[in-house]
């Protein structure tokens, strides 16, 4: 069976409370740290002046070779742990070391102002959307 | 996963489909709107996406499930906005590569210098192959049609390949191109009004003039009378005739036989205006030579042009159109007019007999 949809969302949503438990997202981040015997990541991005922080378990995507410092996209499932909040358990766990990120960023605003632009001229007919 | 299928008078007639440019193309679409297009009640296999045909689709995304068959290779591609299994096949140097015992052939490696072929084509295979095979977060393009197996909607893969994306440049790139491609072409509805229901007695017309083209073409007719082509253009006078009919009951108007006197004067007129055709003695007997046609017109213009561009005023431009318009006045008929002229030219440059030195001069070498 095929796995649902990973949609993009910003790092500083992850923990908003806008993605739902369970769902499938991708994101990206700055590698800050590694704990290979907790199978445990954490990504880091900037925005509005504020550090926001994505926990990742990497037990499907181990080995890796972890360049702490890189930026990284990651693609998983939403899980609302405890003690730290929501966490993505990671199917893919690519380094993408280089990456334009204000230049991706546009590009994921672009996709979804093309979504949302599509929702409002269909009205309440049309494609049943998933957080986006 | 699938929506409700159409309404079939919403879809457009399946005659119209080729008509739309997008039918044609390898679709940019969504994952998303590839999964919930409908299908077309006519003609299964092909889809509708708004009122446009689609069975052919291009996508980029992250392959995020993978199985592997002896004959192909089963992908999951997500976009960010859905998943679909694309089925690829693996060509025969991919089955190659699987038993290692062939591969040792022992080619005598001739070798040009430092470069040496069959170890180049040999690279060139691996490379090829390192393209077709994924792991799961890999970034995979695919094209080809959509089919539906089993209730799932899949792509066909007609060609696939790995695509090198270590900063995601391509990613980006088409995150940023589909939506301009959805709002310039996928969301606008398909504009066959002036086309379609254009004004019949100009299509009827042009629809005219391409079967005596064509049928020009066909029997490499050199010269005829008009009588010669009208039964040509009759088909055309019945089915005008015809759509009439079901409008309105006719009046009285010109017969079909006049109407086609008519039409055939137009095409004439057309063709003689575009150069196609002339009369070389304009006298009672209505006799038209087809201009690329006329060896003894080819003849005389190849004859100009060669001696004149040998005089030394012309030696260096070669000989203007004008010019050799006068002189073939001169020596082969009054009547050729210049745009007849100007189809000799094209057509003695097409197959090299003379040089266009400018867009007004000619010369031979």
């Amino acid at each position: 069976m095929l796995p649902a949809a990973a949609v993009f969302h910003f790092p500083w949503e992850i923990n908003s409370g806008v993605v739902q438990d369970g769902a499938s997202v991708r994101t990206f981040g700055r590698l800050v740290s590694y704990q290979p015997e907790e199978s445990r990541a954490t990504l880091s991005a900037q925005h509005a002046s504020k550090e926001h922080n994505v926990i990742i378990r990497t037990m499907f995507v181990e080995p890796f070779n972890p360049i702490i410092g890189a930026q990284y996209i990651v693609l998983g499932e939403t899980e609302n742990a405890e003690e730290v909040g929501v966490m993505v358990l990671a199917r893919v766990l690519n380094c993408v070391d280089g990456v334009n990120i204000a230049l991706l960023q546009k590009a994921i605003n672009e996709q979804r102002s093309f979504f949302k632009e599509r929702e409002c001229k269909q009205g309440d007919v049309a494609w049943p959307e998933s957080a986006t | 996963m699938q929506a409700a299928t159409m309404d079939p008078v919403e879809e457009p007639p399946s005659i119209l489909w080729g008509l739309d440019p997008i039918f044609s193309a390898f679709a940019r679409l969504y994952v998303r709107d590839i999964l919930q297009m409908t299908e077309s009640t006519q003609v299964p296999g092909i889809y509708f996406y708004k009122s446009h045909p689609i069975y052919k689709v291009d996508v980029l995304g992250t392959v995020v499930y993978k199985r592997e068959r002896e004959d192909f290779f089963c992908y999951g591609v997500d976009d960010g906005t859905g998943v679909i299994n694309c089925l690829c096949w693996k060509n025969d140097l991919l089955k190659e590569e699987e038993d290692p015992g062939k591969s040792t052939g022992k080619h005598s490696d001739v070798s040009y210098g430092n470069f040496n072929p069959v170890a180049e084509l040999k690279k060139l295979k691996q490379a090829q192959q390192k393209r077709c095979r994924l792991e799961i977060g890999e970034v995979l393009r695919v094209r080809g049609p959509v089919k539906t197996s089993r209730q799932q909607r899949e792509i066909m893969a007609s060609t696939y390949y790995k695509v090198n994306d270590p900063v995601m440049t391509a990613q980006i790139a088409w995150m940023m191109e589909v939506p301009q491609l959805y709002r310039e072409c996928y969301d606008k509805p398909l504009q066959l009004q002036c086309s379609a229901t254009g004004d019949s007695a100009v299509s009827t017309l042009s629809k005219a003039v391409n079967i005596i083209k064509d049928f020009f073409k066909q029997r490499s007719v050199t010269k005829f009378r008009p009588y010669d082509i009208q039964d040509l253009l009759q088909p055309l006078i019945y089915s005008q005739a015809q759509t009439a009919s079901e409008d309105q009951e006719p009046v009285a108007g010109p017969s079909s036989c006049q109407q086609l006197r008519q039409l055939l004067k137009k095409v004439l007129d057309i063709l003689q205006d575009e150069g196609v055709i002339y009369r070389k003695v304009k006298s009672q007997d209505e006799v038209y030579h087809v201009t690329a046609q006329d060896k003894d017109l080819l003849l005389v213009v190849k004859d100009i042009i060669r001696e004149d561009s040998k005089r030394e005023k012309y030696a260096e431009k070669g000989c203007h159109i004008l010019h050799i318009l006068s002189a073939a006045r001169q020596r082969h008929s009054l009547n050729i007019s210049k745009a007849a002229l100007e189809q000799v030219l094209k057509f003695l440059e097409c197959s090299s007999d003379i040089v266009s030195t400018s867009d007004t001069h000619y010369t031979m070498f």
